[in-house]
C-alpha cells in the first residue's frame, strides 16, 4: 500500500482501517528506504516519523522513577570498589598475558616467533600445527615450502601429517598428526638438529631430557 | 535305552556347571598367577602395561590384552616390586604406588615428593626404598628420600653431602648408589650445558662415600679412566654385585649418556670389603669386540654379563639413535675381559630394561624391524638362542620387561 500524506493524516485522526494502520506502522518500523511513501516535495519523511513516534510515546506508560539503589553504597564502599578494580586489573593482565604468549598466525604466511624470555615458553596455534617455542628460542617456519629454521628448542604437534625441511638440509622429515615432536638445535649453528618423538623422550641423554621436561613442563 | 533326569540329578548338574564357570572366570581375572610385566609403546603412541604368566611362548597384543596407560600419570621410569608399580609423578609432586587389576592401573598409596627427579633407586630390604635424585629444575643438588612401601610412608628426606657443580659445570647426574656396611657409595659426574642440543661431561668419575643414614660425606674418590658412571636405573640397570659381593658398575661416555665419545665405555668395580674403585681392574668395552660404546649391563652369574652395544655405523645421531635398529647384545666375561656377540636381530630403543635373568635362562626383548617384537630366550650354559613370547598387534617398542616379584 502506498503511504501518502492523506493516509498519515488519517492515521493521526485514528480513522484508518486495520489494513491501513498496519501499512503505516509497517512503514514506521521499516527505516528510510521506502519508495512506497509518496509525499509532496516540501514535506520531510523524517519529520512525519518523528511526529508519529511522539504520539506513540504518549500512549506508552511512563517509566517509574528508579528506586534508590543500595548498590550505589555498595560500589562506593572502598573495599568493594577496590576489589572490583583489582578484578579488572587481573583480567586485563590475564588477557594481555594470553595474547603475549599465544600467537595466532594467518594461514600460509611464514611463521616467525622470537622468544627472548628465559622463563616462559610461547605457544602458537597455527592452521596446520601447534608449536611451543622454548626459552631463548627463535624459529621461522615457511608454511608454503615447509622449510624450518630454528635456534633453540621447540615442540610441534601437527594437526595433519606434514613434512618439514630444516634450513641448510635437503632431507624431508615426516611429522605425523596427533603426535608431538621435540626439536632441538643449538644457537651456534654447529650442533646437529635433534628430532625425537615426545614419547621417546627417555631415550634422550638425561641432561637434555631434564632440560626439556623442566622447560616445557612435560 | 532311555535316560531321564530326575530333579536332584538336574540340580547337581546345574551347580556343577555353575561351579566350573565361576572357577574359570576367577582364574582369568586372577593376576596373582602372573609372573612378568611388559611395558609397551605402540605404533600410535599409546602405552600399555601387560602381565603374563610366561615369557617362553605365545603371543600378546597390547591393544587387546593390555591396560592402556595415561602418560600424564605413569611412564616407563617405573620401579616394579612384589606385584606393585612405583612411579614419581613430578607434576603433582607425589611418589605413587599402583597395582594392575582388570586392565586398569589403580593407585593404592602415595607420599609427597616435591622438587625431586629420581636418578637411582635402591631397595634396603623388601619394604624400604632409598630414592636418590636431584633438585628441580637446577639438577645441581643431590637429594634423597627414604620410603616405606608397604604403607607408603616417608621416613626421611634431605640433601646428600655431595659437592655442587663447580667451575664451568652447571648440572650433574647420579649413576649408581650402593649401600655396604652403613656406608653409601654414590657414583656421579658433572655436566656443562653448551646449547639447547649440546652438552659435555667432566672426564672424571666421582664416588662419594657417605655415612648412612646421616648422609654426611666421609670421602670422595675420583677416577679419570672413564666417565658417567652408571645411569638412571629406573630405565635400565648399569651395576650389580657378584656372588662374592664385588660391586661392578659400567661407565657410559657415549653420546647417549656422557657425550664424551673419545673416552672408553668400561666396566669398573669396587672389590668386596673395599671402599674405593679397584685401580687394578678396568674392562675397556670399546676396544673389545664391540668396537663401540655400550649402555646397560645385566649379570648372568659366574662372571658373565650381557651388555647392549650401539653400532655407530648405523645411526646418524641422537635424532635416530632410538628409532634405528642398531643395538647388538654381547656376553662379556668379567675375568678374561672378552666379549662375544649374540646372534640376535638388531634392536631399537636407546635405553630399555630389556633383559631378565631366571636361573639358566636370560630373557632378552628385541624390537626388530625385520623379525618383529619378541622375547628371545638365551640358555646361559649351552648358548642356545630361540624365540619366546611375541608382542604383536600395535607394538612398536617393548620398553621394559620386569619380574613382578623379583
Amino acid at each position: 500500500m502506498k503511504i501518502s500524506k492523506e493516509l498519515i493524516e488519517k492515521y493521526h485522526r485514528h480513522e484508518c482501517s486495520a489494513e491501513e494502520s498496519e501499512a503505516v506502522e509497517g512503514w514506521l518500523f521499516s527505516g528510510e528506504s521506502d519508495e512506497a511513501l509518496q509525499l509532496p516535495i516540501s514535506e520531510d519523511k523524517a519529520q512525519h516519523k518523528a511526529v508519529l513516534w511522539n504520539e506513540i510515546e504518549k500512549v506508552f506508560p511512563q517509566e517509574s522513577p528508579a528506586p534508590i539503589s543500595t548498590k550505589k553504597d555498595f560500589y562506593k564502599n572502598p573495599f568493594w570498589s577496590g576489589a572490583i578494580a583489582a578484578t579488572f586489573v587481573i583480567a586485563i593482565l590475564g588477557i594481555t598475558g594470553y595474547y603475549l604468549t599465544t600467537v595466532k598466525p594467518t594461514n600460509d604466511m611464514p611463521l616467525v616467533v622470537n622468544n627472548s624470555s628465559s622463563m616462559h615458553v610461547k605457544h602458537v596455534d597455527a592452521r596446520a600445527y601447534q608449536i611451543s617455542v622454548g626459552t631463548n628460542t627463535s624459529t621461522r617456519i615457511n608454511n608454503t615450502t615447509g622449510v624450518i629454521d630454528l635456534s633453540g628448542s621447540l615442540l610441534i604437534s601437527p594437526k595433519e601429517d606434514m613434512e618439514l625441511i630444516f634450513e641448510g638440509s635437503s632431507e624431508k622429515m615426516i611429522f605425523k598428526a596427533g603426535q608431538t615432536y621435540i626439536i632441538l638445535k643449538g644457537e651456534n649453528g654447529v650442533d646437529k638438529i635433534i628430532v625425537v618423538n615426545e614419547k621417546n623422550i627417555m631415550d634422550l641423554p638425561p641432561v637434555l631430557q631434564k632440560q626439556i621436561i623442566n622447560e616445557f613442563q612435560i | 535305552m532311555s535316560f531321564k533326569f530326575n530333579r536332584l540329578q538336574f540340580l547337581l548338574l546345574f551347580f556343577l556347571f555353575c561351579g566350573t564357570a565361576c572357577t574359570r572366570k576367577s582364574s582369568e581375572g586372577d593376576t596373582t598367577a602372573k609372573k612378568y610385566s611388559i611395558y609397551i609403546l605402540a605404533k600410535d603412541g599409546k602405552e600399555y602395561l601387560l602381565q603374563s604368566k610366561t615369557l617362553d611362548k605365545g603371543l600378546l597384543m597390547p591393544e587387546q590384552e593390555g591396560a592402556e596407560l595415561n602418560s600424564q600419570e605413569i611412564t616407563r621410569s617405573v620401579i616394579v616390586k612384589n606385584g606393585y608399580y612405583y612411579h614419581l609423578n613430578r607434576k603433582k609432586g607425589t611418589f605413587v604406588k599402583y597395582k594392575l587389576s582388570n586392565r586398569s592401573l589403580i593407585e593404592v598409596g602415595s607420599v609427597p615428593l616435591k622438587d625431586f627427579s629420581i636418578e637411582n633407586f635402591y631397595w634396603k630390604g623388601s619394604d624400604t626404598l632409598l630414592l636418590t635424585g636431584l633438585n628441580v629444575p637446577e639438577s645441581s643438588q643431590v637429594k634423597y628420600a627414604i620410603v616405606t612401601t608397604a604403607k607408603m610412608g616417608l621416613i626421611a628426606e634431605g640433601n646428600m653431602d655431595i659437592p655442587l657443580p663447580f667451575g664451568r659445570f652447571d648440572n650433574m647426574s647420579v649413576g649408581f648408589v650402593e649401600l655396604r656396611n652403613q656406608k653409601l657409595f654414590v657414583g656421579y659426574t658433572y655436566h656443562q650445558q653448551l646449547s639447547a642440543s649440546n652438552y659435555t661431561t667432566s672426564d672424571t668419575t666421582y664416588i662419594t662415600t657417605l655415612n648412612y643414614p646421616q648422609m654426611t660425606a666421609i670421602k670422595t674418590d675420583k677416577d679419570t679412566r672413564s666417565t658417567y658412571p652408571g645411569g638412571i636405573n629406573t630405565i635400565q640397570p648399569y651395576a650389580f654385585n657378584d656372588e662374592q659381593h664385588n660391586y661392578y658398575f659400567m661407565t657410559c661416555p657415549g653420546i647417549a649418556l656422557g657425550n664424551r665419545p673419545e673416552l672408553p665405555t668400561a666396566i669398573m668395580r669396587i672389590k668386596s670389603g673395599s671402599d674405593i674403585p679397584d685401580e687394578n681392574y678396568f674392562f675397556n668395552l670399546s676396544t673389545s669386540a664391540t668396537h663401540n660404546h655400550a649402555y646397560g649391563m645385566w649379570y648372568l652369574g659366574n662372571n658373565k654379563v650381557i651388555i647392549r652395544s650401539e653400532r655407530k655405523d648405523l645411526f646418524k645421531g641422537l635424532g635416530d639413535h632410538y628409532s634405528t635398529p642398531h643395538f647388538e647384545f654381547y656376553v662379556a666375561d668379567l675375568i678374561s675381559k672378552t666379549t662375544h656377540k649374540l646372534d640376535l636381530p638388531l634392536d631399537k630403543g636407546t635405553r630399555r630394561q630389556c633383559v631378565l635373568i631366571n636361573k639358566d635362562m636370560a630373557y632378552i626383548s628385541v624390537n626388530s624391524s625385520t623379525e618383529g617384537n619378541y622375547i628371545w630366550i638365551y640358555h646361559i650354559k649351552t648358548g642356545e638362542l630361540k624365540k619366546g613370547l611375541q608382542l604383536a598387534g600395535n607394538t612398536d617398542f617393548i620398553m621394559r620387561i620386569d619380574e613382578l616379584t623379583p
